[in-house]
């Protein structure tokens, strides 16, 4: 229904969150502010080796200890409890096998949080130490210790899915050709995703038998799927609520959905609600990361910077389990070899299965990785030819009517110049490299690099890419809406409402959205890959138009004119006597003409095509597009790097809900400094050793630079009212242009993140003795019960 | 969280009485920063925390004579804020407002610092370099023993079951000295120091070196004067040269120490940097 043609009343405009004042005064609520009559407590027994066979699990003598009510393990779950998407690989609780230290083995529930744990620590369980792989670049070898599970298609177990790969001409060739090469190795490692809130699920049984679990998930119907399956209960039993998550970043996925059905089998034996919260310290151990990354490029040029080839191998260390990173291994071969055109180019990407913890999905998802590899080559060869590395990447980037390296036609939205151009021009670039190139001093020098980026919309050929909406009006005249994805704190209930009030032409005040809830709203895939405003933004508008058709109709009705005669005067609808009518009257008119008030809307993204086979195709609907410049400040005695200035300037599309987009960027510029500089997860011999934020650095607030941002709005056709998306790629260039930056200030590259103390002083890690004592104490575990003997290790 | 009493001591009379008693082992709480993060993995040691954080006596700064007082319960916060200590004691003040963050800043204190121990304490090496003494009441009696023999090795001290270290006292520098505090960690709050550094020096009016004090943190178990340091600077005219040998010889006196570990191949560049740097700040007339 657009035939009245108005500018946008709330689109685009300043807004309050919807969530803000809940928030800041506190009355939020997350799963461990939740209390219910007569809960139970549940506490996990965990494993203490990175890979073991289960000799022994008795779980008898937890049943013994005071207040304890129930105790479960793979015995108690379908099939063991077999899960996982897109490899099927892990259990709900271990069977057989541990493969990672912080691995569930078993469950307790008690009446007592203490209880519970004195039932874990009660537990007999005897592991026999298996070989173990710590060495991703060496989990392909025929002589590797097997991780993996049995594969019968020839490939290697310990390879997780397929290999990933573009390819476009004869790379191999083109590169000798190329006057100029260079062949790079890259490495970035392990980041926590440090959402404030760590894992918590409340299950609570149900008089029919099944089970409600309130969880913060990535997506609440693949919790509801995977309890289904693993408890063996008709999906109608199996309901999954969305309670105010406390951030996610990708991380509230598989660990949630096993958590959960641990919950609820508890819930089940027990007929008692059963609520499982994590500590930092176990969040740490338990949880995924982001993987970690060995990666090896090759750029080819011309003597006057025009790129012709790039070679790229990746091998992405995602640990014990799949998770979702056969999907990130994918994302990363699609964007290693950046947004530049080639004449060849030539990727692969091998997910490999370790003993390192385990790695799953994380804001930026393979792109981040990938980027800091290609940002820092691509600023080599600038230095190396001479060129300024923004004239060098205005030469050969991505422009509108370009075609990708993976044949995809860039017909529309193309905004990459137009970035590149800006943040050129905010950062005064050009006078801060000439002046920073003229440094002398042997104390600090300051350092100004840049990176850009593109990043695909959506899933892309992930699989299929649709979401649902409902809205409705209440007997108080207010609006209700429910979408099937999530507010993790992005802004996008704020953005939903904003759509919504503008379709319907009411006031946002007026409308509310619920949480999602396996009962009412509608299945819309994941809440992942930045995909919440395109695709439930489309839905939402959807919905809101089919139910702005019906108040039309009532509004004609009651005006008796033609639907197209009628205009609106802020919510009032007016029509040809020029006398306006409330909006509650044209809601009261329509209940009186018996029409339904409420409507549902779905979008599905435009197909996508991608050979998997010849890595050829349209892997993406669209891409954004972003450049940002980072000026540093490198003490030259000690490696220390302060971030002075970041400048950010991102193709979003048209920007719906302007201060959650501004605090989208911040807040990934801020990730991604952490990600440059302190964040580090280190597993020596598999035990993790940062289990808590005195050893796991996030940025504070006083080490946040000033940012200066900025967005171009280059209008995509499919997105609602123009508008793409900015969640991950906020991220993915920050580390790169901190790198750039440092390389210009000290005349030194750091290969490889974070870009700590040492790296930057020294040119390489420094890394201190292994212990086992963070775990143990994060575990909680009887000094006693941990392996005396160091397992053996290959490598 | 486990068990254990609490109990609120409202004098320095009252805190050594209750600490004393065999019948049940107390420690002392000031800011809890340290005690409190402890009790969460380790099972506490004792079973009532004495909260010694408001007994009037222990929040004294003040000038007696020749001597400054800082009552042990004084917390980061009131050092930053003590127009006394920000003139006689930089680089006390300067730690202070490095520790932590303004919330550790609000509830630690220097006598917690002090007697938890700690390799890479912030709040103890500019107390060593003022030539502190750290003065320890118990049921017997009253003691002073120098900061830097208070410390054992990582996280031991002398201090005994019974000990409460009441105040600190240290000497007004000389005439012109300053002193100054560098701190490195890995992040710029809530950080613990890699490498931290405090010093102070005086020139003579012949513009030579006639006072130094170089007290690095961090850097050796037991926190202590690098007086190899110190002797070297005593009669020469600050230079760039002069520095850099210093910062030289204060890698060298820590490796000397601590052999070569895992960190020293880092520390000994960093410790070399931060040493001359520090000397520079103090030993630098501004024009």
């Amino acid at each position: 229904m657009s035939h009245i043609t108005q500018p946008l009343e709330y689109v685009g405009r300043p807004a309050r969150r919807v969530d803000a004042l809940g928030k800041v005064t506190g009355q939020a609520k997350y799963i461990a502010d939740y209390r219910v009559p007569g809960m139970l407590h549940a506490h996990c027994l965990r494993s203490t080796m990175p890979h073991a066979r289960i000799a022994r699990l008795d779980t008898t003598p937890a049943l013994q200890v005071p207040g304890v009510r129930a105790v479960i393990t793979s015995e108690d779950f379908v099939n063991h409890g077999l899960y996982g998407f897109p490899v099927r690989d892990k259990y709900m609780l271990a069977w057989q096998k541990v493969r990672y230290v912080g691995e569930a083995i078993a469950t307790v529930a008690a009446d007592t949080p203490q209880a519970a744990l004195a039932g874990a620590q009660a537990i007999v369980c005897e592991l026999e130490p298996l070989p173990t792989l710590f060495d991703a670049r060496r989990a392909l070898d025929p002589d590797a210790p097997q991780v993996g599970p049995d594969r019968n298609d020839g490939q290697h177990p310990n390879l997780k899915g397929d290999h990933m790969l573009v390819r476009k001409g004869d790379a191999e060739t083109e590169l000798a050709n190329c006057p100029i090469v260079l062949d790079r190795r890259y490495f970035t490692d392990w980041q926590e995703h440090a959402y404030i809130e760590p894992e918590g699920v409340l299950a609570m049984p149900t008089p029919e038998g099944g089970v409600v679990v309130y969880a913060p998930n990535q997506s609440p119907f693949i919790n509801q799927g995977n309890l289904a399956m693993v408890l063996g209960l008709p999906a109608n039993l199996v309901r999954v609520i969305q309670p105010t998550v406390g951030g996610s970043f990708g991380g509230k996925d598989d660990i949630i959905y096993e958590s959960s059905a641990q919950a609820a089998r508890l819930a089940l034996i027990t007929g008692r609600p059963v609520r499982m919260v994590f500590s930092r310290e176990e969040s740490l151990v338990a949880s995924y990361k982001r993987d970690a990354m060995h990666m090896d490029i090759r750029l080819g040029a011309d003597r006057d910077g025009t790129l012709r080839a790039c070679w790229f191998r990746g091998i992405l260390d995602s640990g014990a389990y799949a998770s979702e990173t056969p999907f990130t291994a994918w994302r990363a071969s699609i964007h290693a070899m950046g947004a530049y055109r080639y004449n060849a180019c030539d990727v692969d990407v091998y997910c490999v299965y370790t003993n390192n913890g385990y790695a799953g999905a994380f804001r930026g998802f393979g792109n981040p990785e990938v980027c800091f590899a290609v940002e820092q080559t691509v600023d080599e060869l600038a230095e190396m030819l001479g060129m300024d590395p923004i004239d060098l990447r205005l030469k050969n980037c991505l422009r509108l009517g370009d075609e990708t390296a993976h044949g995809q036609k860039l017909n529309e939205s193309v905004g990459l110049i137009e970035c590149i151009n800006t943040v050129r021009r905010i950062s005064d670039w050009d006078r801060r490299r000439a002046e920073y190139s003229r440094q002398t001093s042997t104390e600090k020098r300051r350092g100004i690099g840049v990176a850009i980026m593109y990043h695909g919309m959506s899933l892309g050929a992930e699989g299929a890419d649709h979401a649902g909406a409902t809205i409705s009006v209440l007997p108080d005249y207010s609006v209700d809406l429910t979408s099937g994805l999530t507010d993790y704190g992005t802004g996008s209930r704020t953005v939903y409402v904003l759509i919504a009030a503008e379709e319907l032409g009411v006031n946002p005040d007026r409308v509310h959205i619920q949480r999602p809830d396996t009962n009412t709203a509608i299945d819309s895939g994941p809440t992942v890959a930045s995909r919440s405003t395109v695709l439930g933004g489309n839905a939402m508008r959807a919905a809101a138009r089919n139910l702005r058709q019906t108040l039309d109709l009532a509004a004609a009705d009651l005006l008796r004119c033609d639907p197209q005669q009628l205009v609106r005067a802020g919510e009032a609808y007016v029509g040809p006597d020029e006398e306006a009518v409330a909006w509650e009257k044209i809601v009261d008119h329509a209940r009186e003409m018996g029409l339904i008030l409420s409507a549902h809307g779905k979008w599905e993204a435009p197909k996508i095509v991608w050979d998997h086979h010849h890595g050829r195709g349209t892997p993406y609907m669209a891409y954004v597009y972003g450049a940002q410049v980072a000026e540093v400040e490198v003490d030259l005695r000690t490696g220390n790097t302060q971030v002075l200035h970041i400048w950010a300037v991102h193709d979003i599309g048209k920007v719906i809900f302007p201060q959650g987009a501004y605090g989208q960027l911040y807040g990934g510029i801020t990730q991604g400094l952490g990600y440059a500089l302190t964040e580090q997860i280190t597993y020596p011999e598999g035990y993790i050793q940062e289990t808590n934020f005195e050893s796991y650095l996030i940025p504070t607030s006083v080490d946040v630079p000033e940012i200066t941002a900025q967005f171009i709005e280059s209008a995509y056709s499919y997105g609602p009212y123009g508008a793409k998306n900015i969640a991950e790629p906020s991220l993915v260039p920050t580390a790169p242009a901190i790198a750039n930056a440092i390389a210009h200030a000290t005349g030194r590259r750091v290969r490889e993140l974070p870009m700590n103390l040492e790296r930057v002083l020294l040119g390489h890690d420094l890394q201190p003795p292994f212990s086992r004592k963070p775990v143990e104490a994060a575990l909680k575990i009887p000094p006693r019960s941990m392996p005396q003997t160091a397992p053996r290790v290959y490598a | 969280m486990p068990m254990f009493d609490y109990v609120r001591a409202k004098s320095v009379a009252e805190a050594v009485e209750l600490l004393a008693d065999t019948q049940c082992v107390s420690r002392p709480l000031a800011g809890g920063t340290d005690v409190l993060v402890q009790v969460r993995h380790t099972p506490p040691t004792f079973q009532r925390l004495v909260d010694v954080s408001r007994i009037p006596e222990m929040k004294i700064i003040e000038r007696q004579g020749d001597e400054i007082c800082v009552g042990a319960a004084v917390t980061y916060t009131e050092i930053i804020e003590s127009a006394l200590l920000r003139e006689t004691a930089t680089c006390l003040v300067e730690a202070s407002r490095l520790v932590g963050g303004p919330a550790i800043a609000n509830a630690g204190t220097l006598g917690g610092n002090v007697a938890n121990g700690a390799a890479c304490a912030d709040g103890v090496p500019p107390l060593v370099c003022l030539d502190a003494l750290a003065h320890v009441r118990n049921s017997a009696g009253a003691r002073a023993v120098p900061v830097a023999d208070l410390l054992s090795g990582p996280h031991e001290t002398m201090l005994q079951r019974g000990d409460l270290i009441t105040h600190f006292t240290f000497p007004v520098m000389p005439d012109g000295a300053r002193s100054t505090f560098i701190k490195l960690g890995r992040r710029n709050a809530q950080a613990i120091s890699r490498l931290n550094v405090a010093a102070a020096g005086a020139l003579s009016s012949e513009g030579r070196v006639i006072f130094a004090r170089v007290v690095p943190g961090s850097a050796l178990p037991r926190l202590r004067r690098f007086v190899e340091v110190e002797n070297m600077l005593i009669g020469e005219r600050p230079s760039e040269a002069l520095f850099e040998t210093a910062g030289a010889e204060a890698s060298r006196a820590m490796v000397a120490v601590t052999g070569r570990r895992w960190s020293t191949e880092y520390k000994e560049i960093a410790l070399q940097g931060l040493v001359a740097r520090a000397l520079r700040q103090v030993f630098t007339v501004e024009n």
